[in-house]
Parts: structure tokens; C-alpha cells; sequence
């Protein structure tokens, strides 16, 4: 026996049943929105907005990233001898200097004289 | 007996809060002079632009030195380890020293985010109207950043750790060998 419709009269149906697609519309809206601010928090809070060079005012230095640096990857496996132990310092020499070649936040340059609003700060 | 214990508790913390308040106040306007205020005020524009600029480039610095930091563990340290321990060698004080530099990169990213907020916040701080708040953001800001110098200086110790740690490990591997 093949299943058959039975469509209710508008009088018997409920207000549920009457605004299905409207309450379809607005728990889709309301999860959009949870996921939304998750996404945001997490990509505040994890640092990666700190990575983010797209971001306004940054997109200027964007092209700017060191994408050049491709470092050889020193591989887990093999034996341990004198000569691996040379390949490894020699690679690690390379990445060390890079690492120590800049003094990265030196200096003061939020200090209030440097900005000029400083005690001694002049005119 | 519970309520009034409450109580005195609920005094004791508001007039605790009540005095850090005052306090903070007190060192606002004692670290400000008025003379201060208006230089604020008058080189607002000048001075907000200083930030941006320096926010821009300290972005880039980040990323880039992030990178090589970030690389020097993952490609260098951490394999070179596996491979000593794979070999059933002695890699106690190489990994120590990978620890240890590990937790100065993480101070280093967590820091780095303190001082971007607050850099941040000074920048979006109306400076003509709101210049103590401003000066004290600008503060926060600039100790948070000479925190990540410091941060930068244990990295440049550990990675120098880690070459006398294999310099160590070469010299008794080579005494062993013998």
C-alpha cells in the first residue's frame, strides 16, 4: 500500500508547524553567528591575529616576509658519528647566526622622550 | 555569625579595591604633568603616527623572527635529539637545553601578544581627549615590549646552549669512541 500524504487543515496546525521555515532561517542565522565568534576569539587568542600581516595597516609589510629561508631539515634516522655530528653543527651554525643577527626589540622607542612628550621632551 | 563575617569581608575587599584605585590615581597624575598633557594633546597626531609605523614594522619582526626561531627547533633540535636518542645515545642535556628554549619561545609568542594588544589600544585611544589613559597604555605597552627583548636575549642564550650541549655531547661521544 503506497504511503499517502494526508495534508492537515491550517485550524489543526500548530504555531510550530506553522513557522518551520522561519525558525529554520533563524536557528541557521543564530548558529552562523555562535561559530563566527568562536572563530574570532580563537583567532584572537591563540596569537595567530598577532601573524596575521593581511590585517588594515599591515598589508604594506606583507610582501616584506623572509620566504627565501628554506632551512634543511636535519633527518631523524641515520647513524650518529663524527660526520653527521659536522653536518649538524654546520647546519645549525647557519641558523644560529640568522637567529642572533638581528637584537630584535631593542631599544626604547616607546620611551615618553623618544615620542617627545617626556619630562625633558622640548618644543 | 556567617553574615557577619561576610560582611567584614565585603567591607575589607571594597576598601582594599577602594585604596588600589586611589592609589593608581595618585600615580597617574604623579607620573604626568600638566605640561605632559598638553604636549600629548598637541602632538597627538605625530605621536599616534610614531605607534602606527612602529606597530607595523615590530609585525614584521615578529613573523620573521618567528620563523627562524620556530625552524630552529623544529627542523634542527628536535630531529638532531631523535636521531642521538634512536641511536640509544645520551640526549638528556640537548633536550634539556630544547625544553628550555621551547618555554622561552612560548614566553616570547605570549609577550609578543601582550605588547600588540596594548600597542594596539594606545593607538585607538583618542589622545587630545583622553591623554592619561593614553600615557598610561603607551607605559603598559613599553614594558610588555621590553619584556619580548628579554624574551629574544634567552632565546639567543639557549640556542647558544644548545651548540656547547653538542659540542659537550661530540667530545664524549669522541673520548667513547676511541
Amino acid at each position: 500500500m503506497a504511503d499517502q500524504i494526508i495534508l492537515k487543515p491550517d485550524d489543526d496546525m500548530t504555531f510550530w508547524d506553522k513557522h518551520r521555515l522561519s525558525l529554520l532561517l533563524i536557528i541557521t542565522v543564530l548558529i552562523a553567528i555562535i561559530l563566527t565568534v568562536v572563530s574570532m576569539i580563537a583567532y584572537n587568542v591563540s596569537g595567530t591575529a598577532q601573524l596575521d600581516l593581511s590585517r588594515p595597516g599591515l598589508s604594506s609589510v606583507s610582501d616584506k616576509v623572509d620566504k627565501g629561508d628554506k632551512i634543511t631539515e636535519y633527518s631523524n634516522f641515520g647513524p650518529v658519528n663524527k660526520d653527521s655530528i659536522n653536518e649538524f653543527t654546520k647546519l645549525y651554525d647557519e641558523q644560529s647566526k640568522k637567529a642572533k643577527a638581528v637584537d630584535a626589540f631593542n631599544g626604547d622607542p616607546l620611551n615618553p622622550e623618544t615620542l617627545e612628550f617626556g619630562v625633558n621632551s622640548s618644543e | 555569625m556567617i553574615r557577619v563575617l561576610t560582611m567584614l569581608a565585603a567591607v575589607t575587599a571594597l576598601t582594599v579595591l577602594l585604596g588600589l584605585g586611589v592609589q593608581t590615581a595618585q600615580a597617574q597624575s604623579a607620573a604626568l604633568t600638566s605640561e605632559q598633557i598638553e604636549r600629548i594633546k598637541s602632538n597627538c597626531t605625530s605621536i599616534k603616527s610614531t605607534l602606527n609605523q612602529l606597530h607595523v614594522s615590530d609585525a614584521l619582526l615578529r613573523v620573521n623572527r618567528g620563523q627562524v626561531y620556530e625552524s630552529l627547533a623544529a627542523k634542527l633540535m628536535d630531529p638532531f635529539n631523535a636521531r642521538l636518542s634512536n641511536n640509544r645515545l645520551d640526549s638528556k642535556a640537548t633536550s634539556a637545553v630544547t625544553s628550555s628554549y621551547r618555554n622561552a619561545l612560548d614566553s616570547f609568542r605570549n609577550d609578543y601578544r601582550a605588547y600588540e594588544e596594548k600597542l594596539s589600544s594606545a593607538i585607538r585611544i583618542d589622545c587630545t581627549n583622553q591623554p592619561e589613559l593614553f600615557y598610561t597604555t603607551v607605559e603598559q605597552a613599553r614594558t610588555n615590549r621590553t619584556k619580548v627583548h628579554d624574551d629574544v636575549l634567552k632565546l639567543s642564550r639557549y640556542i647558544d646552549d644548545y651548540r656547547s650541549a653538542v659540542d659537550d655531547f661530540l667530545l664524549n661521544f669522541e673520548r667513547i669512541s676511541q
